[in-house]
């Protein structure tokens, strides 16, 4: 009986196996696919880019190419087995070319390359995030491992919100991607900012008797244990007519300094005729740099209509402050980036591990350039503080948030390139002289995932390692404790 | 005939065939108990009937809140909490409620099956099998007695998913009795609650603790197997949930004994929706036990028919029967299809079905007011029976006054009809936003707020097809073709919608055809406003109101000038009025001015004591004259009093509703 199953089987596989047309004409132009992955540069760590192929034919081959293997895949979807992945990407390049039979005549597509770069952070985490106004009820802070497909969640609105009483949860951040010093905030019911310090859960509450509200967007000093945070008076409000849907505007900003050890909170700028917001270390921790827009309105119940009325006058310059982490103390604060005369907004400031770039985001004006369609990257060289239009990685769509790798060599953004709403994740590498390579979309098991999913991703960031903490023990943690109280220190730190 | 004791006994052997059949009893047969066991299947008929001509319009609302897809991202949302599986099986289910006559027939069905498992797998005596529509006529109120409820829903699959879900609970209690052995028992209890709590929540634990029940009826069993048996029940419904919870991110431990149950975004409204559920499930337990109680002997048929009789009651008394409520889904629904003639049909048509009515209501209360001296007295009297008089909702005299507008008949006829501000017959007043924000939104060219409104939707009770549509259409005339994509694709993966998500994806790609093709041919015109920032504040009439108060945008359309003289005349506010009749003049080629308009633009002129240029016809004169010597002949106390006589004289002018339609409540 073996005789006859074990040939028998041989033969069923060997005619399973794709074989490439010998015969066939060829077209001029790469093939149309979903995403956009031709002639891109890859991790070597990355997993399988699978791609779906939008060619109208009535059979699709794919073949895949590297010094150090070769994969044939069958059909418009190419699912790429993980195993052979990991043969060709041990090269510098995969040479990749489309197959496509119409009319019983093979047309081969002009190849297309991806080129295999330096290695990625196995991890990012990010916030999948309804596309919404005010309602909160379905979010998650998730981590992907990016050399496979596996997702988990690391904490979920719905473990901590009852029926009547939502939570909201928002702006993860890590101290040098390492995720046993991580924070999130929880606002609303159970609210307060959860902290991770070496792996052991706090609560506190950064809102004091002194400062306009809880931290918000932060910081993590690369060295001590200061969290940089911005104070913010949100509001949102919906473009009456406007491909632009929401306007995301702050009433009040400043900026204040967090210490994890005593757990107090000293103020760093609050001018209160500026909107301080955003802050962002530098690689040595020795420079805070963070955007203001100059606004004079009256305080009062009439001063949130009223910024918004003139939201199209609020431009953020880019500033940097000097920080001596040793003695905390701050010296003047420096113009860097003058938005008001150049009638633009400049949010966002992010530098690379070396310290060498920073990548902001610009816009017409306004502090949210997640809801701008004209938001896009600028990449300063911090050598000469010059800066230029990253337009190798811009789309014709809004542009957002924005990470480095540990090593420096890639960046992970937000961007809603493909449907002008849905925010997605895409990554480029970076080189020496602070050039983008063409940015590609976070790979997916199912290649149309992008397409399908209905909502957004949000604040992605970079991890060494996943997050330890499970879902549960967050979960557990925040609905127990109440959060401790900061204590506000001195003005400015000082 | 078997006796009490052969019954017990034979109920816990493995012989199948005698236990699934109920125990018959000559006793009951006669033409009357033959009638009883045909009940059931008469009010089958009889709810089915109900359904597809009263209840259609309701039924269609469900099923235009919820979302069948054959998609795995969908499947994989479901399946992220026990009980998942139902909702994915009433969602598919609920679909069918598109065409309701199908939709109704399959849930009659199920309730059908419920009636006769119930019987079959709970072993109830034939002379009691009445009792068995007690949880059918549970699941039924369950479903009907929603009203507003229905808007507010977290789970779009509660119409399908409860019944399946009793179905469910019953597997184990049929399971338990074909095996013999005590600790098989145990086991079987043990599998059914692992694998049964992920697929079906909290019904699977029913089942669990039903099963686990039947240790009270085995009288073969040792005292102490019946003893274990139970008490394996029980720590296993405790047990499991906390166990499968590690597995889960989605939902807090403490919810886990009620996962799978209807519920909204309020605590106390919730308790009352899932009280039917509740009570449908714990029959099962206590049937389970009860049934060891049930004997054959005796005369039942005065019982039977007082289960029947109430159960019938009581479906028809919680059955939600407002007037109002059905009107604004009938009208709603004419709205989606863009059908302005049938909204303001269904409109009159309620309108008209009360004037007897209210003939009455207000011969009764003119009895009542006979002798009246006392302010207080009056109005106590006059709140008594203000209930008694018919007056429709806001969002009926919005959805009137859109259709109106888009037959460019509002100002004609808008005025003429009967208006007010009847409250929601609802524990909390839905805001009409969340109703119908993005239908009138949407009509009025407020695409992003209609958006918006879809996404708040989105977040509190999930993705409907209502929303999924209202988003494509959104993107389509926004010209966003890749956005609009997203939506349309996903509508292509339903049974019922696939058509028209095609139809669009053409329109979506074609800006010349989508600007002649409806709705978006008379949405357009209104779209000449503008940009700026906007908030409704959860109150979408004052915030059209305000909308068309904006200054005039530089290019007015006829249609929008049109529209905001109806809202500058709806807010009573003489400049206002004024301002907008004059850009009114401006872009639309006036002949003779609407007969409202000349009516507010003669009081209006009136009350200022100014004489006016405007043509305005005799009839229009003679009336207001009338109008005022009524007024002088029939002084005025209070408005409710006289607003009913007025009404029937001056009803249908802008007099009337300037000086009677006031102080009007929205949501």
């Amino acid at each position: 009986m073996k005789k006859i199953i074990i040939p028998l089987l041989v033969i069923l596989i060997v005619a399973c196996k794709p074989t490439l047309p010998s015969d066939y004409d060829t077209a001029g132009t790469v093939p149309a696919i979903f995403p956009d992955y031709t002639d891109i540069t890859i991790p070597s760590n990355i997993a399988p880019m699978n791609f779906l192929i939008e060619e109208q034919a009535d059979a699709y081959l794919t073949e895949l190419t590297s010094e150090s293997g070769q994969v044939v895949i069958k059909g418009n979807t190419v699912s790429i087995p993980k195993s052979k992945w990991a043969r060709i990407t041990k090269s510098q390049e995969i040479t990749v070319r489309v197959y496509c039979r119409k009319d019983s005549k093979w047309i081969a597509y002009k190849p297309f390359k991806m080129s295999i770069s330096d290695e990625i952070d196995p991890y990012i985490s990010y916030r999948i995030i309804p596309v919404a106004v005010e309602s909160y009820e379905k979010l998650t802070i998730r981590q992907r491992n990016l050399t496979n497909y596996s997702e988990k969640v690391v904490v979920s609105n719905s473990m901590i919100q009852n029926n009547a009483q939502g939570t909201c949860i928002n702006c993860h951040y890590y101290k040098n991607w390492d995720t046993d010093n991580m924070m999130f905030h929880v606002r609303h019911y159970k609210g307060g900012t959860i902290l991770v310090l070496d792996g052991k859960l706090h609560k506190v509450n950064m809102k004091t008797d002194s400062t306009i509200s809880a931290g918000v967007y932060p910081s993590w000093h690369p060295t001590h244990d200061y969290i940089a945070l911005s104070n913010n008076k949100t509001h949102q409000s919906v473009h009456a007519a406007s491909h632009d849907k929401l306007e995301v505007i702050d009433e009040e900003n400043d900026i204040i300094l967090y210490n994890t050890r005593d757990n107090t909170v000293s103020v760093i700028e609050n001018d209160s005729s500026e909107l301080e917001c955003f802050p962002g270390w530098s690689a040595d921790g020795r420079t805070l740099y963070y955007v203001s827009a100059h606004y004079e309105a009256p305080f009062g119940p009439d001063r949130k209509n009223q910024i918004f009325i003139d939201r199209e006058k609020l431009h953020f310059s880019l500033y940097s402050k000097p920080f001596d982490p040793d003695t905390r103390t701050w010296g003047a604060k420096e113009l860097i980036y003058d938005a008001q005369a150049v009638d633009s907004s400049m949010t966002w400031p992010r530098v690379s591990p070396d310290g060498r770039w920073m990548v902001c985001c610009v816009s017409t004006h306004g502090i949210f350039p997640l809801d701008q369609i004209a938001s896009d990257f600028v990449i300063y060289d911090l050598k000469d503080n010059s800066y230029r239009y990253a337009d190798e990685i811009n789309s014709r769509f809004a542009e957002s948030y924005h990470c480095w790798s540990s090593n420096g060599k890639w960046i992970m953004f937000s961007t809603r390139r493909e449907d002008g709403v849905h925010t997605r994740l895409y990554f480029s590498h970076i080189d020496g002289n602070g050039h983008f390579t063409k940015p590609f979309a976070l790979p997916q098991r199912n290649p149309e995932f992008n397409r399908e999913f209905l909502y957004a991703f949000n604040i992605p960031e970079f991890m060494k390692e996943p997050v330890h903490i499970t879902p549960r023990q967050f979960a557990s943690f925040i609905s127990s404790t109440d959060a401790t109280p900061s204590k506000y220190e001195s003005k400015k730190g000082e | 005939m078997l006796s009490l004791g052969q019954f017990h006994t034979r109920t816990h052997t493995c012989d199948t065939n005698v236990h699934m059949t109920p125990v018959s009893n000559n006793k009951s047969k006669g033409l009357y108990g033959n009638i009883l066991r045909l009940l059931p299947y008469i009010l089958a008929l009889l709810l089915w009937a109900v359904l597809a001509l009263r209840g259609q319009i309701f039924l269609k609302k469900v099923e235009d809140l919820s979302l069948f897809l054959f998609d795995w991202l969908y499947f994989r949302e479901y399946i992220q909490i026990p009980g998942g599986l139902l909702g994915v099986a009433g969602s598919f289910l609920t679909q069918f409620l598109y065409l309701p006559w199908l939709g109704s027939i399959l849930w009659v069905l199920l309730l059908l099956i419920t009636y006769q498992l119930t019987v079959r797998v709970l072993r109830i005596p034939e002379q009691y099998r009445a009792l068995a529509i007690i949880p059918a006529a549970l699941l039924v109120i369950g479903n009907m007695s929603l009203g507003y409820g229905v808007f507010i829903m977290r789970e779009q699959d509660h119409f399908f998913a409860p019944l399946l879900g009793y179905l469910a609970a019953l597997i184990p209690i049929s399971g338990i009795y074909r095996v013999e052995k005590v600790w098989g028992k145990m086991i079987l209890l043990a599998i059914w609650t692992a694998v049964g709590f992920p697929l079906f929540g909290t019904f699977a634990l029913i089942g669990t603790l039903s099963a686990a029940c039947t240790a009270f009826t085995a009288t073969d069993m040792l005292r102490k197997n019946r003893i274990g048996l139970f008490l394996t029940g029980v720590a296993l419904i405790i047990l499991i949930p906390v166990i499968i919870y590690n597995f889960y991110t989605s939902y807090r431990l403490a919810d886990s004994w009620h996962l799978g149950l209807p519920s909204i975004s309020e605590d106390v409204w919730t308790h009352a929706i899932r009280a039917p559920f509740q009570l449908a499930l714990l029959f099962i337990p206590v049937m389970t036990i009860a049934s060891r109680w049930l004997k054959e002997s005796g005369k039942t048929l005065t019982l039977q028919t007082a289960v029947f009789v109430i159960s019938v009651a009581s479906v028809w008394g919680f059955w939600f029967k407002d007037e109002n409520f059905r009107t604004e889904l009938a009208m709603s629904e004419a709205v989606d299809r863009f059908d302005w003639q049938k909204v303001i049909d269904i409109y009159q048509k309620t309108v008209d079905s009360h004037t007897e009515s209210d003939a009455k209501a207000y011969a009764a209360r003119s009895k009542a007011l006979s002798g009246v001296k006392s302010q207080e007295e009056l109005t106590e009297i006059l709140g008594i029976y203000d209930k008694r008089f018919f007056e429709p909702t806001r969002t009926m005299i919005l959805y009137r006054d859109l259709a109106l507008l888009k037959m460019n008949r509002a100002l004609d006829e808008a005025f003429t009809m009967k208006d007010g501000g009847r409250m929601q017959k609802s524990r909390t007043q839905i805001p009409m936003a969340l109703q119908s924000g993005k239908q009138l939104y949407l009509q009025y060219g407020l695409v992003n707020m209609s958006y918006r409104w879809c996404l708040e939707d989105v977040i509190e009770h999930n993705w409907s097809y209502s929303t999924i549509k209202y988003m494509a259409m959104h993107s389509v005339i926004m010209q966003e073709s890749d956005f609009a994509r997203k939506y349309l694709n996903k509508l292509e993966k339903t049974v019922f919608y696939r058509q028209w998500a095609k139809e669009q994806g053409k329109l979506a790609a074609d800006s010349v055809l989508m600007a002649s093709n409806e709705p978006y041919k008379s949405i357009l015109p209104y779209m000449c406003f503008e940009n700026r920032m906007t908030n409704d504040l959860v109150k979408s009439e004052t915030f059209l109101m305000r909308h068309f108060s904006e200054p005039e945008p530089p290019h007015p359309s006829p249609e929008y000038d049109r529209a905001g003289l109806l809202w500058a005349m709806r807010m009573q506010d003489i400049p206002s009025f004024w301002q907008h009749l004059y850009s009114y003049l401006q872009t639309n080629n006036v002949r003779e001015l609407p007969r409202s308009v000349q009516e507010a633009a003669l009081l209006y002129s009136s009350l200022e004591k100014k004489s006016t240029d405007l043509p305005l016809s005799k009839a229009v004169r003679d009336s207001y004259n009338a109008f005022n010597q009524y007024v002088n002949a029939n002084p005025v106390r209070d408005i409710r009093e006289s607003a009913y006589p007025f009404s029937r004289k001056f009803g249908n002018t802008f007099f009337y509703f300037y000086y009677f339609i006031r102080d009007l409540q929205t949501y």
